[in-house]
């Protein structure tokens, strides 16, 4: 192994709290050789954001660094001065941050934001500065006529390039990459990795990629760390982890996702073997059109988020609403959940078409027959109630139960989505449980009106990838033992076909494909299914091109 | 029912928060201390209203703070007036904040028609000049504790309703407002019992700004003479202070007194303030502690200190 360009030993962080001090980095310790894509992964809370801040010294209070070394060529940048450490940020170590929205400042165009770069640290100004500009957006492939754009002219996409190109700007030989697709739609993601390790293969640069998708990592890295709890718990080459690595926890996080393609996994909640559900809808959805109006100074510019979307639903079935962000899937939960109302269209629900007019006229009844899980459960629970608070409240409104048999009963509902056991879960406050335990006691608020139909928007997207599955183990067996017809929204397509029968595609609030789940993934017809399914399929980036760059 | 009590309860906390807190504990002692004075105050030595000396007499021990222009004993004015203008100052805080709750929490919850009609009433009072308005309304009216408080009121109820609204509607889109719409929760339930305890540190930091712009405002009003100059108040004592030159004739403990009490209270007022702040970001206090436990040379902006222990 040739020398490290990066050598991190006994690295320990903390964060300072009224209590004692919470241990965010714990003695990690790792090396990258140069010209390597080493992968750092873990779930929220291990300490993987931390680690890449420490480096480059960017901690925030209430943050101390109490230990340890980082030796970037030999140099311990812990024991730098202040002026010392400024002038080998970005010229040394560049960083790509997880949020191209927030990493660009909205009143600066495209190259005023890179000239900033070049001029503080290069002294580059005037000509010089813009042929640099253009050269970068070139590597990025974003065209020169985009060079005097504003943020918020550029797709997500175009944002995490131009971010890119900032990071290059002085072609550091270290790169860090926070995850820099998380926040992106899958096949630009695909788009983005494929445009970094191209550039990487032209400009032989160390790339340190952090990300919490195990399996994304194994696609590209050369090396890989699993962090847990602030702690590595593993390092290995790639080759290594793919093949279940050491660590339970490494075993775990690679089983933690369903794959689009190649068989279901094993140990699943199978599906019914045949798929009929009668030929009386539960729900039925005509010509649904919703718009919104973004009101400009001077214009009024009318975004249709859903175009006349038509379809049906069945009772038992599951169905899964998949497309990208802005595809209209989640103004479809909305709209059919009441809680705003379509510009025209009909929502039919057990033959019954109850118009109203506003969101806090719908009859109670459909409020008791249609219930929704909402994506984020750190959000969807209020923080100064407890989990009985929560599920008592939706069963004394609808009068299903009277005070003697309304304990026992939340106390059973939580024990039915896992919650054991149920009493002590039933006084806990949101903020007391893990994001899996707080998005159960949703799904278990969803269940505890005995609803027809459930409307899950996204419910495992916000959470760690370990726990997804379990989440969506809780939808299949609902499905079965109390015959739940659900409506499943995501963005993910191998979540959709793990769960749902059936697979909506959308696109720009238009349906752009259905069928059953196997057959639309197998046999794709449409152009954008086929680019979605392809994304979603291991093996898209083709590995061992990349191999072997040396820095030069 | 079987009631639950946990430990962990948000609004518990705060309270603990609260009385852990040292400058809460601080702004809380000092403000239950002027309310006893409130309460007790005309027990004291002498009636407030009488003429017990020489006026404008020095401190003594017969007169602690001395007698004023009018030869009534100072120390027993300034224990009497808080009464009134305490009961004025916190009325008149609770009044604004259950006001601008209501009208705030409604524009901004329902949205629409409704919102485009309360702010618009709103906006109207936010533009009206204030301080004009008060003096006019204030000679108007008949003089007393009522008309100041609904002086006060009403030209201050508007500020705080804007800022609630803007909160509710932030609120109002949030999911588990979603949540229990969905679940059929009737609009009044959710903004009462769901959404309002969300905004109780708003809620209490705008009830202590207000009171500290009531105490504020009705001194203001009564120096200038337009309160009840025949009851015992901050604001009369200072009134009459000026009325008798107490500045030409060097007669400082006229004053000193009234004022001292006003700016502690307003003091006392915003400690609590600070420590509502600390209690419902404890990212304050964690940087507070983040600054004291790093020798100073190390805070460079930003730049992590690295601070081992073994050093």
């Amino acid at each position: 192994m040739s020398k490290p360009i990066i050598s991190i030993q006994n690295l320990s962080v903390n964060y300072i709290t009224e209590q004692k001090p919470v241990k965010a980095v714990d003695n990690v310790s790792f090396e990258i050789i140069p010209g390597e894509i080493f992968g750092l992964v873990g779930e929220s809370g291990s300490g993987k954001s931390t680690v890449v801040q420490a480096i480059l010294r960017i901690l925030p209070p209430p943050a101390i660094i109490n230990n340890g070394k980082v030796l970037i060529n030999n140099r311990d940048i812990l024991a730098s001065s202040s002026s010392e450490v400024l002038k080998y940020r970005w010229k040394q170590i560049s960083i790509v941050m997880q949020s191209a929205l927030n990493a660009l400042n909205p009143v600066l165009t495209v190259s005023e934001q890179i000239k900033d770069v070049l001029k503080i640290h290069n002294g580059i100004e005037g000509i010089e500065a813009n042929d640099r500009i253009k050269e970068l957006l070139s590597l990025v492939e974003i065209n020169h006529d985009r060079i005097d754009s504003y943020p918020h002219q550029l797709s997500g996409g175009m944002k995490q390039r131009v971010v890119i190109a900032i990071a290059l700007a002085l072609m550091p030989p270290i790169i860090i990459m926070d995850e820099p697709t998380t926040a992106l739609d899958v096949i630009v993601e695909r788009e983005i990795l494929a445009k970094i390790i191209e550039l990487r293969k032209e400009l032989g640069f160390t790339i340190l990629f952090i990300t919490h998708d195990l399996n994304l990592l194994l696609e590209f890295a050369d090396r890989l760390a699993v962090m847990k709890d602030g702690k590595v718990i593993e390092i290995g080459d790639s080759q290594h982890i793919r093949d279940g690595g050491e660590h339970p926890y490494t075993k775990k996080l690679i089983g933690a996702l369903p794959s689009a393609t190649g068989p279901r996994q094993k140990g699943l909640l199978p599906k019914p073997k045949v798929l009929d559900f009668g030929d009386k809808p539960i729900l039925e959805v005509q010509n649904l059109t919703k718009s919104f109006q973004d009101s400009g100074f001077f214009q009024k510019k009318i975004v249709k988020a859903v175009d006349n979307v038509s379809f049906q639903v069945f009772p038992g079935e599951i169905i899964g609403l998949v497309g990208e962000s802005g595809s209209g899937k989640s103004t479809i939960a909305k709209l059919i959940t009441r809680l705003i109302r379509p510009n025209s269209g009909e929502i039919i629900l057990n033959g019954q078409n109850k118009k109203v007019s506003e969101a806090r006229r719908v009859p109670l009844e459909y409020r008791k027959l249609v219930q929704m899980v909402f994506q984020d459960p750190f959000g969807s629970l209020n923080a100064v109630h407890t989990v009985y608070h929560h599920l008592a409240r939706p069963l004394l409104r609808h009068q299903l139960k009277n005070q003697n048999e309304l304990f026992p009963y939340v106390v059973e509902m939580l024990e039915t989505v896992g919650l054991t056991p149920g009493s002590k879960f039933a006084e806990k406050f949101p903020h007391e449980m893990s994001g899996g335990e707080r998005q159960r006691v949703a799904i278990a608020r969803a269940l505890s009106l005995d609803p027809d139909l459930i409307i899950a928007d996204e419910p495992t997207s916000m959470l760690d990838v370990s726990i997804r599955m379990e989440i969506l183990e809780i939808f299949a067996k609902m499905r079965i033992e109390k015959n739940l017809t659900i409506i499943f929204i995501t963005h993910d397509l191998a979540s959709a076909r793990y769960l749902a029968d059936r697979i909506i595609v959308l696109q720009n609030g238009s349906i752009i494909e259905q069928g059953p789940a196997e057959d639309l993934i197998q046999s794709p017809k449409k152009d954008y299914t086929k680019q979605l399914v392809r994304a979603a399929s291991p093996g898209w980036l083709q590995k061992g091109n990349n191999k072997g760059v040396n820095n030069g | 029912m079987k009631k639950h009590i946990n430990q962990n309860s948000i609004l518990l906390r705060w309270v603990t928060g609260i009385f852990s807190n040292k400058k809460a504990v601080l702004g809380v002692s000092i403000i239950s201390f002027f309310i006893l004075i409130a309460i007790l105050g005309p027990l004291g030595t002498y009636d407030p209203t009488a003429f017990i000396g020489t006026p404008l007499s020095p401190p003594s021990l017969e007169h602690w703070l001395g007698t004023n222009g009018q030869g009534q004993d100072v120390f027993s004015q300034t224990l009497s007036g808080a009464r009134q203008t305490l009961f004025v100052g916190f009325s008149t805080g609770i009044l604004v904040v259950l006001i601008g709750a209501l009208i705030g929490g409604i524009s901004g919850y329902y949205g629409g028609r409704i919102d485009d009609l309360l702010s618009m009433t709103i906006n109207i009072f936010l533009v009206m000049p204030g301080l004009p308005l008060m003096v006019i309304l204030a000679s108007w009216l008949p003089p007393g504790p009522g008309t100041l408080m609904g002086v006060l009121v009403l030209t201050g109820w508007a500020w705080n309703a804007r800022v609630i609204r803007s909160q509710m509607m932030t609120f109002r889109s949030r999911d588990f407002v979603s949540a229990a719409i969905v679940s059929g929760e009737q609009n009044i339930r959710i903004i009462v019992v769901e959404i309002m305890p969300r905004m109780l540190s708003l809620l209490a930091s705008s009830f202590i700004g207000a009171s500290i712009y009531a105490i504020g405002a009705q001194v203001g009003l009564e120096f200038l003479g337009l309160g009840d100059i025949s009851t015992v108040t901050w604001g009369t004592n200072l009134y009459w202070a000026s009325n008798d030159m107490a500045l030409l004739t060097e007669s400082w403990w006229t004053f000193v007194p009234t004022g001292l009490s006003i700016a502690i209270v307003s003091f006392a007022l915003t400690l609590i303030n600070f420590g509502i702040d600390e209690v419902t970001n404890p990212r304050l206090i964690s940087e507070r502690i983040w600054r004291e436990s790093i020798p100073p040379s190390m805070i460079k902006n930003g730049i992590t200190p690295v601070f081992k222990k073994d050093e």
